[in-house]
């Protein structure tokens, strides 16, 4: 599966910062399991390419097609379809059911389309430091705790992209490292490629593509 | 574990405002078990005024006269060729034809055998018409005998009060064809006279007959006058107290033995009277579907974040309009099914109370009210399922 970016540009965006960009107003192709680095600093549209890709807003110029589908005439339906069997996303606003558990936040995501088993929650917590969370309500995490729940609810799904914005952004190094580890071994069983989306380069990611927005 | 409305039941408020949706439901009850009741209470009326109003070889015959009022007298009140066509074109009417009557003075003498002189009138009907009709009820031009047929109720009140009062003797039916009354006509081509033979008893036609023949002769070679428009006329109908029948007339302004109708008419009333219960059942209904959506948009409004999450994390916005609609198809079913048992019950403690061992109303409701309760439900699962989609389409 491919990714066709064709030349697309948001329509808010200053002129300067979309000539200056090397995504913006560029035919791009992201394949299947590569690794993307966007390296973007803060107010350059990175957070609404991510969008953009996601399928949640179309105020741009230009297309982008996933799976040969048209993202800005795409259905409803065949948008629920590419998220939940295609695409996964980890939030830089991280999207949780505050007032629900962390453990009912995961399950969520994984009983639309599993990939896993319920124990394998329980794993990854574990993997990730936050087991004894699982059970507590999202808004009584800490951003570090709700950051890996929301990384380990998108890894709960099929996909062919995992889409990343800021994903470490509330993180300590080690955790970081760990995270990104776990995201590189699950994209690998799935054969998927990353599309990693931070204000700097992030030293721990083996990025085979690098852009500045 | 498949998924199903409980993956995400705790997402969606749907314990939010329990008192508007148990007031939609026992709206929604009270709405369906009246319209159940009504309809089946329409059927009940019609099944009872039909069995007791027994037909003459399945139809009946009516005779019907424009209505004279204070403001219409002494204007035409006969009835044109259009107004009979128009008659005849009623899908409740099988047949219509017109009385002719004479357009020349007419008397009658009994003769020697019954002393009197009076001055009668003669009417002329198709022969279809005539519920007793003899081989003899002919007539030719030149023919002296002209057979006459009279109501029974003539003879009935000849004998009981017109011949005791003038000391004549009384008549019994088997008699009275062997009479022989002397008719005098007198028009302005002068008197002619015939012999009037009684040839049979009619108990439908409240008159005295004769061959149209005769009279369409009469008229012209008498009176010099065609026999023309006629005042009253007959209607052969399958059914003289079918509502719509009855609407119709009313409409015209047409007069009818109110006796014959007298059925029709209360059935009339009570057919309005329970059509107006249906109507206000179908309100009732509609205000519980309004306030039950009243709920579903609360529902929604208040569960909006959660839904567009789940919406943004990949569940179709199809197959959750389908699950959250799907968790009131029990709801629907068991309110409609509880109004369906109490509409039979009602039914039968009807029929067993008041109707017990007559056999002219079931005991079990009709199929028909089967079917609007199926259709109910189905109305309300579809009504449901589009409007909660509609919402979770708009997030």
């Amino acid at each position: 599966m491919q990714i066709k970016i064709n030349n697309i540009a948001p329509i808010f965006l200053e002129k300067e910062k979309i000539q200056r960009s090397q995504i913006w107003n560029q035919p791009i192709v992201f394949n299947k399991t590569e690794h993307i680095q966007l390296v973007a600093p803060s107010g350059s549209g990175k957070t609404s390419f991510i969008h953009f890709l996601y399928g949640m807003r179309k105020d741009f110029t230009g297309t982008i097609e996933i799976a040969g589908m048209p993202l800005k005439n795409i259905s409803p339906e065949n948008l629920s379809g590419l998220r939940s069997k295609n695409i996964s996303i980890v939030f830089q606003d991280l999207r949780l059911f505050s007032e629900h558990t962390a453990f009912e936040n995961i399950d969520v995501k994984r009983k639309l389309n599993p990939f896993y088993k319920e124990e394998r929650i329980k794993e990854i917590a574990t993997l990730l430091g936050i087991e004894t969370k699982l059970n507590q309500a999202a808004k009584h995490c800490s951003y570090g705790e709700q950051q890996r729940i929301a990384i380990i609810r998108a890894l709960q799904q099929p996909f062919d992209f995992i889409v990343l914005d800021e994903p470490f952004s509330h993180l300590d190094e080690n955790n970081s490292k760990k995270a990104m580890l776990l995201i590189v071994e699950e994209a690998e069983k799935r054969n998927a490629g990353i599309i990693l989306a931070d204000l700097a380069t992030v030293p721990f990611f083996n990025a085979h593509k690098n852009y500045q927005l | 574990m498949a998924l199903s409305f409980k993956s995400i039941a705790s997402f969606i408020a749907t314990n939010q405002n329990k008192s508007t949706r148990w007031f939609s439901y026992l709206g929604l009850g009270i709405g369906v078990l009246l319209l159940l009741c009504s309809i089946q209470l329409f059927i009940n009326i019609n099944a009872l005024m039909k069995e007791r109003n027994p037909k003459k070889a399945n139809y009946d015959f009516i005779s019907i006269t424009k209505r004279i009022t204070n403001e219409n007298m002494g204007q035409d009140h006969s009835f044109s060729i259009a107004d009979i066509e128009e008659l005849k074109s009623q899908k409740f009417i099988t047949d219509v034809t017109p009385l002719i009557a004479n357009k020349f003075i007419v008397s009658a003498t009994g003769g020697t055998t019954l002393p009197f002189t009076t001055d009668i009138f003669l009417e002329a009907i198709d022969n279809d018409f005539i519920d007793t009709i003899p081989a003899s009820f002919t007539w030719k031009e030149g023919d002296n005998i002209v057979p006459i047929i009279v109501s029974s109720d003539y003879l009935e009140l000849y004998n009981t009060v017109f011949a005791p009062s003038r000391g004549l003797p009384q008549i019994s039916e088997n008699t009275v064809g062997a009479l022989m009354v002397q008719i005098e006509c007198t028009g302005i081509y002068g008197t002619k006279i015939f012999r009037g033979n009684i040839v049979a008893l009619s108990d439908r036609i409240n008159s005295v007959l004769v061959p149209k023949k005769f009279l369409e002769w009469a008229n012209r070679n008498i009176a010099n006058m065609p026999s023309g428009n006629a005042s009253r006329v007959y209607i052969k109908t399958t059914d003289a107290n079918n509502v719509d029948f009855l609407n119709y007339l009313q409409s015209k302004n047409y007069q009818v033995n109110k006796d014959k109708t007298r059925f029709g008419r209360v059935k009339q009333v009570l057919q309005a009277i329970v059509s107006g219960l249906g109507v206000f059942a179908i309100l009732v209904i509609l205000l519980a579907m309004m306030l039950f959506s009243f709920y579903l948009q609360l529902m929604i409004a208040r569960s909006k974040d959660n839904l567009q999450l789940l919406l943004t994390l990949g569940y179709s916005p199809g197959w959750l309009s389908k699950t959250v609609a799907k968790k009131w198809i029990p709801v629907y079913i068991i309110i409609i099914l509880v109004a369906v048992i109490l509409t039979v019950f009602f039914q039968y403690f009807f029929q067993q109370s008041f109707l017990s061992g007559r056999d002219d109303l079931s005991p079990i409701i009709h199929w028909s009210v089967l079917v609007v309760a199926a259709g109910l439900i189905l109305l309300c699962i579809g009504i449901n399922y589009r409007l909660i989609k509609r919402l979770l389409f708009k997030l």
